[in-house]
């Protein structure tokens, strides 16, 4: 004896906000039943585990339907098989493109290829998600990757207009695919401390400042690659560490704004000019593609770790780089203020992200 | 591969029968959802002072089921004009629509004369005629005479709607039905109809002889149906017997009258006290008793010292004037005018007997002779639960009888009722065989006051507090202390039980339950352990529950369907288990998967089972799940339902004028610019101009179109309805309203909803753009790829969905009205990886406005409306 069929179809497609977030996270329908026990949703309606089971079986056959839509969100607006709410909608999209802060440190900045797909089995045994989930994050990545990545324009309004994510999800979408295709180093141990969040603000940084869009709206190119003229031209700072007497000069400046104002001032006196070096030549190097990918290490290796081994705070970091940016235009021999602010506005506000306490 | 088509015979005609009739069938069911139109369509009609008004009554039925799907198509009366509607079928076109069975030697063995007792709901209570006809005096004796031979000259006085205008319904008698077992290989020649007709014939002659036995000239809510297994089959017909008021029914201009009986539609559709103004007109007639609405369709139509069968009686509690029955069964919805005491919730009976596998007239015999027994136990079992819940009248009784090779199937849905006219329900009261065993004994007293409990809940659950009134008993009054009905419980196995059947409904203390064997135990455990219904949910299958009023707009229709697989070598009680159980798990799985929309009731459920293969139950649901606000529905419930139910009424008195602007404005109505709210704004003055004979001409062309249309269908594939529809542009208002109303939901995609019922709740249904009626199969040779049959029916049944959808949006409407799915034949083969399925689904194509939004942006139709009513004041 068995229930052979089983299935209801409503007007109005019904979803279950929780049993889709079972769903979105790879559990199977027993499992999910489970949870749903566990939840006390039985208690709540008088039902029983057979009236659970069949509903899950239910839902998970509708999520199945919709997901060949959820992979064209726009599809979903304008497909006539279901009939969801608009709110319902927005909620299966972002949902849907919703994903795991610890699943993404694993693969972010890595190409989106089979290759990485193939160790998913690792980042769920390593992270505890389940391979399903991993699957369909991985594959929203790539998905997302490949839709923007010939189009011109904005890069999150274009995430944000081809896949109806919320302006926080399109973020930090844009943030995966910049890394994804810059292939930034995030995996090294050093870099292990640092959240998605931080990335994705660093991210967002580099995307509204250092790319052809951020200059030139009408530039036909796109958010995805660093401006190649600015790299050039970063070279030029190099002065700074090269030019003996601007060296000097600068570091002077600098000490005498902060003096009296941290208590960490006989330290920063001291790294200036290591700490200087270690900036300029990170902007120098950029233009190599290989460095470019270790930008995050470089800003770790040679700023972060000099200043925390030394015990400077937030406050003491935001400090010394704002006198260490403005003091370099009231040097008289140096010329490029433009690439030098547009460098270090991003460069202070990564590192101020990136400098946890 | 269909070696499913055994099923051909039966569904042969079903297809091959031309679509004519497949639209007919269709029109005449959407016509029983729409059903307040169509009277007021005569009402209309005789409300004017036309004498050149032919209209025929004889053929009632003809009219009626022809007018929705013509709802729309302007050029209509004019194409073949000056042919009378007495040229049409001199049978109601169902007689057509249901004689499809080819035969050629009829082979039948009719259960009829046993199922005529047991069908005539043996608690129904007894006659009027006498009695009731001595008071109201000769001239009420002349009425009846005069409407009885009016609706006595039709050759079946059917009506297939199941809701009526106040008034219409004078007396209800109770259910009558009628089978019959045929062989279906017995027919020569299958292609013609006769055999088939001539078994139709003799069912709706039973079904006519079982009303008049009950006193009554017509039957209401009339639906016939079919089962087939192999060559077996079994035709079903029932229906409620009723004698309907005469002035809906005389034929020839009487004006006075007509006139006159305008007036309750008029003070009716202004939402004031339509009940006194009906009283007014009947009264001041003399024409009929003068009763209070809500009481008045229950008192016996049949003579009280001439009963066809044993009951108890008592005076009306409402009016206190004539006879009423203990317990009233109709296949009806509830008269909007009743007086019903508290809510109202679905009873379901469910049985399932096995049987020998036999062939041909063996077969049919077994068959034949396990129905009475069936049917009787369906019908114990609702009388139980009925008494179990407090309640005393069921409305929407729908029996279905399945068969299979080696069980057959009986599923019995009603919705349950206090009628407040009706007497209180005695409770159950059970008592053992065997008294001398003390425990025993402790176990009956356990159940009885289990039961006892069970009663009081319900009653709290249903907030049934009837006013309390003295007991007057007529015939053989009961002592107080044994005033308990019994617990009916037969055993189809054993032939004293039948004797048993006879003896206990006369007047010696019935109702008692006889705990002799472990099947009764288990029975009433069933009975007890019927699950309660969640809190904030209510249930019926009628229409609209009874005592809930203030629907929001928050309608879910649904689709569900089950299939279960039985192990072999089941008993009887295995099976009834197994069959019960799953019709419950079903309710509850709907319960709980429509709990965010609570306080809700599920509307017209509508439970299709059938046997698909031999092991196989399938029950199939279609239902709509309507929220209402709970605090309103406590302060000012009943006024506003009133309300709701008058504007669904006047909604569709609009689909009417309509009509007639169609006919009468100009040749091209469209051309007036402001469409049917132009209209509606001087009815009198479109009253005057109208020439009805021209109208009657019109209905038999319409069915002259219909003819034609089918044959054209019947060359091509396509069932949907034609494309005259979409020629016909929307008025320039609604078209406005309606694309505002498309913006709104901010996708390219149109919201259609769909709903079972005739109405939309705070909806204003402004047009009505046609039937949908469309056939539909699948099949897959990739089934376990999607998703198993599961999978593969989800789909499809999604995909059917989204194509009336589509085709309503097409056709520029925003929803589906009575909307039913009449068929869901589901085949597997698993292992070659194949399944395929039938599906037919129909519904009325609409375009409503909300009726926020109609405030807001037109007048019009509210303002025709209060003109319409102060002109019927002014008369």
């Amino acid at each position: 004896m068995s229930v052979e069929l089983d299935v209801f179809v409503g007007n109005t497609t019904i979803m279950d906000k929780e049993v889709y977030q079972l769903w979105l996270n790879g559990y199977t329908v027993n499992d999910a039943v489970k949870f749903r026990i566990e939840g006390g949703v039985m208690e709540e309606c008088e039902a029983s585990a057979e009236v659970l089971l069949s509903d899950t079986m239910d839902q998970y056959r509708t999520f199945q339907m919709c997901e060949r839509l959820l992979h064209h969100p726009a599809k979903l607006a304008n497909q006539l098989l279901f009939q969801i709410p608009p709110d319902r909608q927005a909620m299966l999209i972002e949902r849907y493109y919703a994903f795991d802060d610890s699943f993404v440190r694993e693969v972010l900045g890595k190409k989106l290829s089979k290759g990485t797909k193939k160790d998913l089995d690792d980042v769920s045994l390593k992270t505890g998600i389940t391979l399903k989930s991993c699957r369909r994050q991985f594959d929203n990545f790539k998905r997302v990757f490949k839709v923007v990545e010939e189009l011109k324009g904005p890069l999150v309004e274009n995430i944000r207009q081809h896949f109806l994510l919320p302006d926080q999800l399109a973020g930090d979408y844009a943030a995966i695919v910049f890394f994804a295709n810059n292939r930034f180093e995030t995996g090294k141990k050093k870099l292990l401390y640092l959240t998605f969040q931080d990335f994705a603000f660093c991210a967002g940084q580099l995307i509204n400042n250092w790319t052809v869009g951020a200059v030139d709206n009408m530039m036909e190119d796109m958010d995805v690659d660093l401006d190649k003229e600015f790299l050039q031209d970063l070279k030029d700072l190099k002065i700074l560490i090269t030019d003996k007497d601007l060296l000097d000069q600068h570091k002077s400046l600098v000490c005498t704004a902060l003096r009296g104002k941290t208590n960490v001032f006989n330290e920063m006196e001291a790294n200036f000019k290591n700490l200087s070096r270690g900036l300029v030549n990170i902007a120098a190097k950029l233009i190599n593609a290989k460095d470019v990918r270790d930008f995050f290490i470089d800003i770790v290796e040679k700023f972060i770790e000099p200043c925390r081994s030394d015990k400077w705070t937030s406050i003491d970091v935001n400090l010394y780089l704002t006198h260490y940016t403005n003091s370099v235009h009231i040097l008289d021999t140096f010329k490029y203020h433009a690439v030098w602010t547009r460098y270090m506005g991003v460069i202070k506000s990564c590192i101020l992200r990136m400098y946890h306490d | 591969n269909w070696n499913c088509w055994r099923l051909q015979d039966a569904t042969c005609a079903w297809f091959t029968l031309s679509s004519l009739l497949d639209i007919l069938t269709c029109s005449t069911l959407s016509a029983a959802r729409s059903q307040h139109s169509l009277f007021f369509l005569s009402h209309n009609l005789s409300s004017s002072s036309s004498h050149t008004y032919t209209y025929d009554p004889v053929n009632p039925c003809v009219l009626m089921e022809c007018v929705p799907p013509c709802s729309d198509r302007p050029g209509f009366g004019e194409e073949t004009p000056g042919v009378p509607l007495s040229s049409g079928p001199p049978t109601p076109l169902r007689a057509q629509t249901f004689s499809s069975f080819s035969p050629s030697k009829s082979y039948s063995r009719q259960s009829s004369s046993s199922d005529t007792e047991l069908s005539l709901t043996p608690k129904t209570g007894m006659g009027s005629g006498g009695s009731a006809g001595k008071e109201a005096g000769p001239l009420k004796v002349f009425l009846r005479q005069q409407t009885q031979s009016a609706l006595e000259q039709r050759e079946y006085p059917f009506f297939t709607l199941t809701a009526f205008p106040p008034g219409f319904l004078l007396h209800v008698g109770g259910v009558v039905s009628a089978r019959s077992v045929k062989l279906l290989d017995r027919i020569h020649n299958p292609d013609e109809p006769e055999t088939r007709d001539a078994w139709w014939e003799e069912i709706r002659q039973e079904i006519k002889s079982h009303a008049k036995a009950l006193g009554c000239h017509a039957v209401v809510g009339y639906s016939e149906s079919t089962s087939i297994c192999e060559e077996v089959c079994i035709l079903s017909a029932s229906g409620t017997a009723a004698i309907l008021s005469s002035r809906f029914m005389q034929d020839g201009p009487l004006d006075v009258e007509h006139r006159l009986s305008r007036q309750p539609l008029c003070v009716f559709s202004t939402g004031s006290e339509r009940v006194e103004g009906d009283m007014g007109s009947s009264a001041s007639l003399g024409f009929e008793e003068v009763v209070s609405p809500g009481c008045g369709f229950c008192h016996i139509p049949y003579d009280e010292l001439n009963i066809p069968f044993p009951a108890q009686l008592t005076y009306c509690y409402c009016c206190r004037r004539y006879k009423v029955p203990d317990v009233l069964f109709t296949t009806i919805d509830l008269p909007t005018e009743a007086n019903v005491t508290g809510k109202g919730c679905l009873i379901q009976a469910r049985l399932c007997r096995t049987k020998k596998k036999a062939q041909g007239e063996g077969n049919a015999t077994a068959i034949s002779n396990l129905l009475p027994f069936l049917e009787y136990e369906l019908h114990t079992q609702l009388m139980n639960k009925l008494k179990l819940r407090g309640m005393n009248a069921l409305f929407g009784l729908r029996i279905q009888i399945s068969v299979g090779e080696t069980m057959l199937l009986g599923l019995a849905s009603a919705t349950g009722v206090y009628l407040t006219a009706l007497p209180s329900p005695g409770g159950i009261q059970i008592t053992g065989k065997t008294p001398s065993d003390i425990t025993y004994e402790q176990h009956i007293s356990n159940m009885q006051k289990k039961i006892n409990d069970t009663i009081t809940k319900n009653k709290e659950l249903y907030e049934i507090n009837p006013p309390e009134v003295v007991e007057e008993i007529i015939g053989s009054p009961i002592p107080e202390p044994r005033q308990r009905s019994r617990l009916f419980r037969s055993h189809s196995e054993s032939s004293d039980e039948v004797s048993e059947l006879d003896l206990s409904h006369g007047k010696k203390d019935a109702f008692v339950l006889e705990i002799d064997d472990t099947d009764a135990v288990e029975d009433i455990h069933a009975l007890l352990t019927d699950f309660s219904i969640p809190a904030g949910f209510y249930s019926c299958n009628t229409e609209i529950m009874p005592g809930i009023q203030n629907w929001t707009s928050a309608i879910q229709m649904f689709t569900s369907v089950r299939v279960f697989r039985l192990n072999t070598n089941l008993t009887n009680q295995g099976l009834n288990k197994i069959f019960s159980d799953l019709c419950e798990n079903l309710l509850k799985s709907l319960y709980f998967k429509l709990r965010s929309m609570v306080p809700c009731c599920l509307c017209h459920l509508n439970f299709t089972v059938a046997i698909p293969e031999d092991e196989l139950i399938q029950v199939a649901v279609t239902a709509v799940a309507m929220s209402f606000d709970k605090e309103q529905t406590l302060e000012n419930g009943k006024q506003s339902g009133e309300k709701t139910l008058i504007k669904a009424i006047t909604d569709e008195q609009l689909q009417f004028s309509l009509e007639l602007n169609a006919e009468t404005s100009s040749p091209n109505p469209l051309s007036s610019p402001k469409g049917l709210s132009d209209v509606g704004s001087h009815p009198s003055a479109r009253a005057s101009s109208v020439d009805y004979s021209s109208f009657a001409d019109r209905c038999s062309s319409w069915i002259e179109q219909l003819k034609l249309k089918a044959h054209t269908i019947r060359r091509g594939s396509v069932k949907t309805t034609s494309s005259m529809e979409k020629a016909s542009p929307l008025p320039e208002g609604r078209s406005r309203s309606l694309r505002s109303n498309r913006s709104y939901s901010g996708s390219s995609v149109a919201v259609v909803k769909m709903t079972p019922l005739s109405f939309i709740p705070g909806a204003k249904i402004i047009k009505y753009l046609g039937i949908i009626n469309m056939f539909f199969i699948r099949e897959t040779t990739s089934l376990r790829e999607e998703g198993g049959v599961s999978g593969f029916l989800h789909t499809f049944i999604a995909e059917v969905f989204a194509m009336v959808r589509a085709h309503v949006a097409a056709l520029g409407g925003n929803a589906v009205v009575s909307y039913s799915m009449k068929e869901c034949v589901f085949m597997e083969n698993p292992n070659k990886n194949q399944a395929q399925c039938l599906i037919n689904v129909s519904g009325d194509a609409v375009i409503f406005v909300r009726e926020s939004e109609l405030e807001l942006t037109s007048v019009q139709p509210q303002s025709a409306t209060t003109q319409t009513s102060n002109g019927g004041e002014g008369t």
